[in-house]
């Protein structure tokens, strides 16, 4: 991993949709390029469009115009080289969470045996070793969102797009998760497209962070963050950026009024 | 982390259970008493050969399981046709309803197509059906056609219903991976429906058990419970009238336990309970 290859690029992206009589813009000229294993983090107030520009990079929703690149490709539609994880977890929930982690695996048609063996060493990544047998009903928020994470990375996705993954998390149990993420992202090397609207939490994650407008959701500024990891949070530089993002979205705020 | 928030089952919530199973069942006990003594009285205070005491029809009841005077058929011949023709018919209604109901569930166009006509077949009891049903089928495939009818709209809805309900979060999840449309139906669309269906089933089965009673009163090929209380009815043989009123009701009570059973069994099965 020579972290300089780019490995996902967006160009001019622009999206609208049709609400009631108006047309809605969403997203204004989005333009950035992401290396293989970063993490980048994209941050914005509610409404944004931040969650749209995720699922327009999985493949979800089509953009209105404009490109993305993955792995050299212009993404037409959802494909294995990029894995989602979601807010509200998207488990199956009469699935164990073995079989949830097997999903992925086996819509690749890969022979049980192996599909198992992969499985498991995912439940063990994300901490979850014990639980293979369990289903999501019996899971805290936090041990749903280690399956929701084991089985995007089962499939061996080169991009993992997470949509505000710890959103419906208490926030002890989502400092956990973040250290926890940070320790899987060093174990897999993968790169992350996280989006998320705590500052704390992207300041704490992210390689890059870019901050989108309010609608339509515009690139405003791009933060380059190389603090060292582990990354403490009373720490004065931590603290210095992060009063740089708020007042940068209260100037946002204030724009708008 | 292992441990994080599993609940562990105490030896006190499980004694709490065991006090709470007790308590229903009294319940349960009451309410049956409560109506035995209620007929009781109406019957004394009626005082009327058409209004027998619970006695009389325990006894002929009992009678009945070795022979209905006047018939001929003992009543569990009798309450075999009648669970024959019940299975018959629920079954086929369960196998047209559930393709249908995916059907119309997924598909947009199918649904404008075919919701107008079913909206105008449904409210028609099932009762309705049983002439021309008699007349087009016999005997035989008359009842079975109208249990048929009687236990399709339920599981139909229902499986409408549970396809429309499937959590979008979910398709999107397994598009994610790259699956088909097929897979899509098969891995995630379907397997959400199932809870539902079950619901459907349970419903349609306590519908289908009064159509199939209801039909047999007007005929049936090798009788039947609905069979036995028109029969008795113009017999004048009152208590086994009764006899057969109380049999249904207790199939009945049986059918609709069954099907909540497996509603609950299968969604245990499929840990979503």
């Amino acid at each position: 991993m020579d972290g300089d290859e780019v490995i996902l690029s967006m160009k001019d992206i622009y999206k609208e949709y049709p609400k009631d009589d108006e047309i809605l813009q969403v997203l204004d000229d989005i333009s950035f390029d992401v290396k293989e294993g970063e993490l980048v983090c994209v941050l914005g107030p509610s409404g944004c469009g931040k969650t749209t520009l995720l699922r327009i990079i999985a493949g979800l929703v089509d953009k209105t115009s404009g490109s993305i690149i993955v792995d050299g490709e212009e993404v037409t539609g959802p494909g294995p080289n990029r894995g989602m994880v979601f807010q509200d977890f998207a488990l199956f929930p009469w699935r164990t969470v073995q079989r949830n982690v097997e999903f992925g695996l086996e819509i690749k048609k890969i022979p049980a045996e192996e599909r198992a063996k992969i499985a498991t060493e995912y439940i063990h990544l994300v901490g979850l070793g014990g639980f293979e047998k369990s289903h999501p009903s019996e899971l805290s928020g936090g041990m749903k969102q280690r399956v929701g994470i084991a089985r995007a990375l089962a499939n061996n996705p080169h991009i993992l797009l997470m949509d505000e993954p710890f959103g419906a998390l208490d926030s002890q149990t989502r400092n956990q998760m973040q250290t926890e993420l940070l320790r899987i992202q060093d174990e897999t090397k993968k790169t992350i497209i996280f989006i998320t609207h705590s500052v704390d939490e992207s300041v704490f994650l992210a390689d890059r962070i870019l901050i989108l407008s309010a609608r339509p959701g515009r690139i405003v500024k791009e933060y380059k963050i190389d603090l060292p990891r582990p990354r403490d949070r009373g720490d004065s530089d931590f603290i210095t950026i992060r009063k740089s993002i708020l007042s940068d979205l209260e100037q946002q705020r204030k724009d708008l009024l | 982390m292992a441990q994080e928030y599993l609940t562990t089952p105490i030896n006190k919530i499980q004694r709490d259970k065991w006090k709470e199973h007790i308590i229903k069942l009294g319940y349960i006990a009451i309410s049956i008493i409560a109506l035995i003594v209620t007929w009781w009285a109406i019957a004394v205070i009626v005082d009327k050969t058409y209004f027998p005491t619970p006695p009389e029809v325990f006894e002929a009841l009992i009678q009945s399981f070795d022979n209905v005077p006047g018939i001929g058929l003992s009543m569990s011949t009798q309450l075999f046709s009648s669970l024959e023709r019940f299975v018959f018919g629920f079954l086929l209604a369960l196998i047209t309803a559930v393709p249908l109901g995916l059907l119309l569930g997924h598909s947009k166009r199918a649904e404008m197509l075919f919701t107008p006509a079913i909206e105008i077949i449904r409210p028609i009891p099932p009762m309705a059906w049983v002439p021309l049903f008699f007349l087009a089928f016999g005997v035989f495939f008359g009842p079975i056609l109208t249990i048929f009818i009687g236990a399709f709209f339920p599981i139909l809805s229902n499986v409408v219903f549970g396809v429309k309900s499937v959590d979008q979060n979910l398709i999107d999840a397994s598009k994610t991976f790259g699956a088909s449309r097929l897979q899509t139906f098969s891995k995630v669309i379907f397997p959400s429906t199932i809870p539902h269906m079950m619901t459907g089933i349970s419903v349609g089965l306590g519908i289908g058990w009064m159509c199939i009673v209801s039909a047999e009163m007007i005929g049936a090929k090798g009788g039947g419970l609905g069979f036995i209380i028109q029969s008795c009815y113009s017999l004048s043989l009152y208590d086994y009238m009764f006899a057969g009123m109380v049999m249904v009701g207790i199939l009945g009570i049986l059918t609709a336990l069954f099907g909540k059973f497996i509603e609950n069994e299968v969604a245990k099965w499929m840990g979503m309970k």
